[in-house]
């Protein structure tokens, strides 16, 4: 297994709901921080810098929480100040869906679909993010195992 | 203009006000709030080593954990406030600093040149300049569509210049939206209040350049400030 493979599966979900952008977070062994490793469909290479702190962002809230966030309209209808979401404004994202990625049971990651128009994600949408981060997870975890990471 | 020069001394007394009080804010809570839970956090190790029940070992252990995190919110919500380097460093130590939690914030790159040697600026001027510089960075993140900004300081004898470039997409000023004209509005407001002056100028698809000047002889925002100081103890 190795970065590929999860790439592929970001790619998979990015065409399958018809989507502009799929994202992975994870947040760091040690520590608190929270980084954004994969992409695909991004328009720039600001992720990479991006780091948040458990609690803040949507993937902090996503980790702190364990559940899933929708923001229909950002940055009309957001959670918190639209600073307070930094993947948003780096991709340029108006509307976007996230689920956690669990770990021997405590949420670690995020998985971040997103779109640069205005969009309603779907029942069926959701569910096939949340199959993507089950998938996902597998991967994942034989990444940790390997110190992949 | 007549308004705003009407009103300055008011407008200046009420910055200075909430200045002073974020700074207080952020001290009680790094001092005050943020030592207290550090006595609680290493009492609840103490607790953790002397007790032989693994239950209450794992309970302790996780409480600990939670602790830790809320004394490291503390201190960068403090921190967020009102960065102590401002007061310690100077402006520029004070502008690395936060340039480099926006780039882990944002992911937009910050490069910073100074020429000339950085003098010392009053307080008051000193907080003006650097939430102006603040906000600028703010706007660059959320409008700009930019992967780099660039920060130039000039210090001379007799004033500081810096000039912040965004390279990203621009916009027209007579059609900003009302929450980015007030941001601003409010910018220029600020140094004219500090005594300074801050110019915009923005262009579709070559981005946008501000310009902050702050003299740093006979700083009239102090003395304004004395002024406005003086007749309200009356």
């Amino acid at each position: 297994m190795d970065d590929q493979s999860i790439v592929g599966e970001c790619k998979n979900l990015l065409s399958e709901i018809s989507c502009d952008f799929v994202g992975v977070a994870l947040q760091d062994e040690k520590g608190l921080n929270i980084r954004w490793h994969y992409a695909v469909g991004n328009a720039n290479e600001k992720y990479r810098l991006i780091t948040v702190r458990f609690g803040k962002g949507i993937a902090g809230k996503v980790i702190s929480s364990g559940s899933p966030i929708m923001i229909e309209d950002f940055p009309n209808i957001s959670y918190g100040k639209p600073l307070e979401q930094p993947i948003m404004l780096a991709e340029n994202l108006v509307s976007s869906y996230a689920v956690p990625l669990f770990f021997n049971g405590a949420p670690k990651g995020v998985l971040l679909v997103g779109n640069r128009q205005k969009h309603l994600y779907t029942v069926e949408d959701q569910n096939k993010v949340r199959e993507a981060a089950s998938s996902l997870e597998k991967i994942l975890i034989l990444h940790f195992a390997s110190g992949g990471l | 203009m007549g308004l705003l020069s009407a009103n300055q001394p008011i407008s200046s007394y009420i910055i200075q006000t909430q200045e002073e009080e974020i700074k207080r804010i952020a001290l009680e809570l790094h001092e005050g709030v943020g030592q207290n839970l550090y006595s609680l956090y290493t009492g609840l190790q103490f607790i953790e080593a002397g007790t032989g029940q693994p239950q209450l070992k794992s309970y302790i252990q996780e409480m600990a954990r939670l602790m830790e995190r809320t004394i490291q919110e503390i201190r960068l919500l403090s921190v967020e406030l009102h960065p102590p380097s401002l007061s310690s460093l100077g402006l520029l130590p004070a502008i690395k600093s936060y340039t480099k939690l926006f780039t882990s914030t944002f992911g937009i790159l910050v490069e910073i040149e100074s020429k000339g040697d950085e003098r010392p600026i009053a307080e008051q001027s000193n907080i003006a300049v650097f939430r102006v510089c603040q906000e600028a960075l703010a706007n660059a993140a959320k409008y700009a569509d930019t992967s780099r900004i660039s920060l130039q300081f000039s210090w001379d004898q007799a004033e500081v210049n810096i000039v912040l470039k965004d390279f990203g997409k621009g916009f027209d000023y007579d059609e900003s939206s009302p929450s980015q004209s007030s941001g601003l509005a409010a910018m220029k407001e600020r140094m004219l209040l500090a005594g300074g002056t801050c110019a915009i100028s923005s262009k579709i698809g070559e981005g946008t350049t501000i310009e902050i000047s702050l003299p740093l002889r006979g700083d009239s925002g102090d003395q304004r400030r004395a002024i406005v100081d003086k007749n309200s103890a009356c």
